[in-house]
């Protein structure tokens, strides 16, 4: 199946099968991923994935349904569903026959959908491979991700009460593999949205690098005119607790009617499944691997909170809807690297960019902005090459200073660009962006040291929580 | 109530589904220890949401009770629920104690072992647990249970994790408790047995002692469950949920089937009148139903609630009908309404001792169209709740001509049972991808071979041979799980071993009887308490109130016990000093009796000595004294 085939035109006679994994999927093939021993029983007995079988098994009998083996697992078992619902695998090797019983159901999924009113305003959701809604089919275990606006209605039947949404998949893929082609290509798809006329936007991707998403569309979407709700799911949206139903219903909930514009991260505000943080795109950081308050804001507060009677505290400051004439500025440079400054660090990896040619390089510093002051002649060369070096910090919390230490003096002397408290991560996608869309190095570093899209803030909060 | 039981004519056919708690370090899958709190400081609240049908269909009702119903309250305590309970991390891998102690106990019933064994998400909503769904997985298929000379098979043995503590629940909240969240349980699933409901208490406690004698499992209140599945000739399966004591098992039994003798009867009735099918209607009668002379529903109207009547043809006399005493379909009417928090319903073969008159009935019958034959069910209450109680009632009056139909009923705690809701349909399940699955080698099986006990009847007859022990003595220790602890004494300690055995398991039942709780009574405490014996710090009559003093807390060592029992042990000296001037006041006595003042003599000397001295040693202290004074006569 090819990304972006609408659900309706898959082949019918084909059944494929996905497994699941903490909410992603793995395409099986058609024999569902069974290869050596276990593909040679099946083949011998004419039997395919799905159909119901008889097997002896050292003198028992096991019935019941051949069901998808995860690729990961050894070639030597078959996985039989029996009729309480419960999978076993049975050794290959205990199996003395197998006897087709009947073929397999095909799936009789019926789309009841309801259908949004005429007068609801148009929401574009972006996907690009996150599954914010999955069904899963419970005789063969397989969960299928909501792909088309039906799958989403027939799954949220709230949203039919809220918006028109046209669901698109842009990507799929883990969001650990995405790249900044990816993000222009959301760009993209987002600026032909809000051209169409889309009352709002949501993106919803994988969260482990959600963040870095969330500040590159803030930066390539400048001046967009309505909001762009970047959302994902921690809990895979299979399941009952999935964190998934919210965020997706908020975000389309608040593309509808907040007062606001720009691009931010809206996921679970704590553990309860009552409220949800609206975070500015480029100061928001998943400090979690799994909670469902994993994303929080720092060094601000949350620009707003949503709970199921509406948006609630919105920052006074925050962008509100504008009208139009907005022009994406959608292209990434890639070569340019993050680098985590540790103590021990030798100077070859920076040596080895600086050969190379690096064209940005954004050092997450230690404390107010430092490193291992023998690394300072290589940053020097890699200026000298017309490299962009900008400093951040590894305490994620603060704001780098150089003017304090001799360390910090040096690199400025050198011509290090201190980025006050913007975040690593939104650092390097901003750099990306800046080199992509400026004419000089002289215009990147002047565009880096300015507040463009509230990367940076002037004055500190005091607290740390957010 | 005692119902008449008639095997021969119901047939009945019952299947037993034990769980029961183990006795693990850990819970299934993350390393909380599994231990009951106390204090719940912590809380959140999440939703759960409806799953699609097989058709690709989630139920509006149920999308709306989601966004608008009760949400589920969390309450956990850090020592006993870590992120995995509150499903913000995923689960680590299956405790190999707890598999294997499944494992144990599938070789014990003599199944067949899954060669690679899968973990399930079972999709449970009600709030139970906070993922939405139960891990659960098969172990063991097959086997059979051997009880009384008996056999019946095994389904099915499986590991899986207990649900979350039922704390309450209130017009906001369903809550519960995570301590309990994820201990490992196994499930044992019978095959269906017929024959007599004794039958049925014994396989289960067979079973109960098949599994305890692994030393494996938890004890205690609460920490086995047992549920049955009961159905009579002609009619349909019904779980029985939460038979918590043994000796309910037989009690439950006969009152489901009559119970559902009575159901059968009165579909048979519903058939005489000609009725083939139940045609009900509703109608919210709150507007026209004005100034209701029944106290209980004015009530209900003026504090805002709403009625409705659901009518039902050719059953009118029938809801009020008792095939067996106390049991009658107007009854289960009620319990489907009181599970849904209503008080209760008011129907038409009851209206006039429920102060509904006459002519309120006339214009009820009215108003829903329905002649004299059909019989009418008013249901009050709050609006969100009375349209579900509507619709389950309709469904249970169509239900009658079928006779039995299938739902859940909760066992109650004198032996009845009561509906608690309609049977679900086929468990929802799909694989837990988070966790590998896991295969069964030879070395694993190997290990655990070498760890199933012996059976229990050749270990009862051991402890009989080896120590000496009567036969009922060496039952109750097999069962008490003391064993252990037991032979360990038995080779440490002088004391005679009948005497460690009542020690570790007679005495502490009396204990137990005086309503100290078994967690109390500590396998450390016993311990300590043989020792003393042991060392002679007083007799063994003492022990029960030594232990006793000690479990309740009253004494907080043994010192401190037999301080407050005055027993101070009494030298030989002492004694023989007891017994003269015992035997010396009861001269004239002994001379008119002779031998059979022996007991007078021995009562004396014990109200002194008893706990202080060995009795067998005061009786023969008793008969020396006895001896020398008619010699010297």
């Amino acid at each position: 199946m090819t990304v972006g085939e609408p659900a309706r035109q898959r082949p019918a006679n084909k059944p494929r099968f996905y497994f699941q994994s903490a909410g992603r999927s793995v395409f099986m093939g058609d024999m569902g991923g069974y290869r050596g021993p276990s593909l040679g029983v099946l083949q011998e007995a004419g039997v395919q994935v799905g159909d119901v079988v008889e097997l002896d098994v050292g003198g028992e009998l096991v019935k019941g349904t051949v069901v998808p083996r995860y690729q990961y697992n050894d070639d030597s078992h078959l996985v039989i569903k029996l009729k309480s619902g419960y999978n076993v695998g049975i050794s290959v090797s205990r199996i003395s026959s197998v006897k087709r019983v009947s073929a397999g159901e095909r799936p009789a999924f019926v789309s009841q959908a309801p259908k949004p009113r005429s007068d609801l305003p148009e929401v574009a959701i972006l996907g690009t491979g996150g599954t914010i809604a999955s069904r899963v089919d419970y005789r063969t275990g397989a969960v299928h991700p909501a792909i088309s606006s039906e799958d989403l209605y027939s799954l949220m039947p709230e949203l039919s009460d809220i918006a028109v949404v046209k669901p698109e998949i842009v990507l799929t893929v883990y969001s650990e593999n995405l790249e900044p082609g990816d993000w222009q290509k959301i760009a993209e798809k987002v600026s032909e949205a809000v051209s169409r006329g889309v009352r709002g936007v949501v993106v919803t991707t994988g969260t482990d690098t959600m963040g870095y998403t969330a500040a590159a569309l803030s930066f390539a979407l400048r001046g967009i005119p309505v909001p762009v709700f970047v959302v994902g799911s921690q809990r895979s949206s299979d399941r009952p607790s999935s964190d998934a139903y919210l965020n997706l219903i908020g975000a389309v909930s608040m593309a509808v009617s907040a007062d606001l514009s720009g691009v931010y991260l809206s996921m679970h505000a704590d553990t309860s499944d009552d409220r949800l943080a609206v975070h500015r795109g480029t100061r928001v950081r998943k400090n979690h691997t799994s909670a469902r308050d994993a994303f929080q804001s720092i060094g601000v507060d949350p620009v707003a909170f949503w709970t199921r009677s509406g948006i609630e505290s919105i920052a006074t400051d925050a962008p509100k809807r504008g009208k139009g004439g907005f022009v994406a500025e959608p292209r990434f440079e890639q070569d340019v690297a993050l680098v985590k400054f540790y103590p021990s660090m030798s100077t070859a990896s920076l040596e080895a960019m600086a050969q190379k040619g690096l064209k940005g390089l954004i050092i997450e510093g230690s404390g107010l902005g430092h490193l291992n002051r023998k690394n300072i002649p290589t940053i020097k060369r890699l200026m000298d090459s017309g490299g962009v070096v900008c400093m951040t910090t590894q305490c994620i919390w603060g704001r780098v200073d150089m003017n304090v230490y001799d360390t910090g003096r040096d690199l400025l002397s050198a011509g290090v660009i201190p980025l006050e408290d913007m975040l690593a991560e939104t650092a390097l996608t901003k750099l990306m962006w800046v080199l992509a869309n400026s004419r000089s190095p002289d215009e990147a570093k002047e565009l880096m040291l300015k507040n463009l899209v509230g990367e940076t803030t002037e004055r500190s909060q005091q607290s740390r929580a957010s | 109530m005692s119902l008449p039981f008639d095997p021969v004519e119901c047939q009945v056919k019952v299947g037993i589904e034990v769980h029961q708690q183990l006795a693990a370090p850990t819970k299934l899958f993350c390393p909380c220890p599994t231990l009951k709190s106390d204090e719940l400081p912590l809380c959140f609240e999440r939703r759960l949401r409806p799953s699609q049908s097989e058709l690709g269909r989630i139920d509006p009702a149920a999308v709306f009770e989601y966004n608008k119903g009760k949400a589920n309250q969390y309450r956990l305590n850090p020592e006993s629920a870590c992120l995995v309970d509150a499903d913000e991390e995923p689960p680590h891998p299956m405790s190999s104690i707890a598999l294997q102690t499944t494992l144990i106990i599938a070789r014990m019933m003599k199944a067949q072992v899954i060669d690679e064994v899968h973990v399930m998400r079972k999709i449970v909503i009600d709030g139970s647990n906070t993922a939405g769904f139960q891990r659960t997985s098969v172990v063991g298929l097959g086997g059979a249970l051997s009880f009384d000379g008996k056999s019946v098979g095994v389904q099915s043995i499986t590991v899986e994790e207990d649900s979350a503590r039922v704390l309450g629940e209130d017009e906001t909240y369903r809550r519960f408790a995570l301590d309990r969240l994820g201990v490992p349980l196994v499930e044992i699933a019978l095959d269906p047995m017929t024959g007599n409901p004794q039958d049925v208490e014994g396989a289960a406690l067979q079973l109960g002692r098949v599994m305890r004698s692994t030393g494996r499992v938890a004890r205690g209140l609460g920490t086995i469950r047992q549920d049955l599945n009961v159905s009579v000739m002609g009619g349909g399966v019904v779980e029985v949920k939460g038979v918590q004591k043994l000796n309910l098992v037989a009690k439950v039994v006969r009152y489901e089937a009559t119970r559902q003798m009575g159901m059968l009867k009165i579909s048979e009735e519903i058939r005489k009148r000609g009725v083939n099918e139940v045609v009900c209607k509703t109608l919210d009668i709150t507007k026209v139903f004005s100034s209701p002379s029944s106290v209980i529903i004015k009530k209900i109207v003026e504090g805002g609630g709403r009625v409705i009547c659901v009518s039902a043809d050719g059953v009118a006399g029938l809801l009020g009908f008792e095939p067996y005493p106390g049991i009658r379909l107007g009854k289960e009417l009620a319990e489907i309404a009181r599970t849904n928090s209503l008080g209760g319903v008011i129907h038409s073969d009851e209206f006039r001792k429920q102060k509904v008159t006459e002519a309120e009935e006339a214009e009820l019958r009215a108003l829903m169209s329905v002649s004299k034959d059909a019989a009418l069910v008013l249901i009050a209450g709050p609006e969100s709740r009375i349209s579900v109680v509507g619709v389950l009632v309709t469904e249970r009056l169509k239900a009658a001509t079928a006779g039995v139909p299938r739902e859940t009923r909760a066992a109650t705690d004198d032996g009845e049972t009561k509906y608690m809701r309609p049977r679900p349909g086929a468990a929802r399940m799909y694989p837990e991808t988070d966790i590998p699955e896991i295969v069964i080698t030879t070395d694993m099986l190997t290990k655990v071979d070498q760890l199933v006990p012996l059976p229990w009847d050749e270990r009862v007859a051991g402890y009989v041979k080896e120590y000496g022990l009567s036969q009922e003595l060496a039952l109750q220790l097999y069962d008490s799980g003391q064993a252990q602890l037991f032979e360990r004494l038995a080779h440490e300690l002088k004391l005679d071993r009948s005497v460690i055995a009542s020690v570790l398991v007679e005495v502490p039942a009396r204990v137990a009887r005086e309503g100290i709780t078994e967690e109390r009574i500590t396998p450390e405490l016993l311990e300590s308490v043989a020792r003393s014996l042991d060392s002679g710090a007083f007799a063994k009559e003492a022990a029960f109130d030594v232990l006793k003093l000690l479990a309740s807390g009253e004494a907080g060592s043994i010192g401190d016990a037999l301080e407050r029992l005055g027993i101070r042990t009494m030298t030989d000296d002492e004694l023989d000093r007891l017994v003269s001037s015992v035997v010396e006041r009861n001269r004239q006595l002994i001379a008119e009796k002779g031998d059979r003042a022996f007991s007078v003599l021995m009562g004396e000397v014990m109200k002194v000595a008893r706990g202080r001295v060995d009795g067998g040693k005061v009786s023969a202290a008793i008969r020396r004294e006895m001896g020398q004074v008619s010699k010297g006569q």
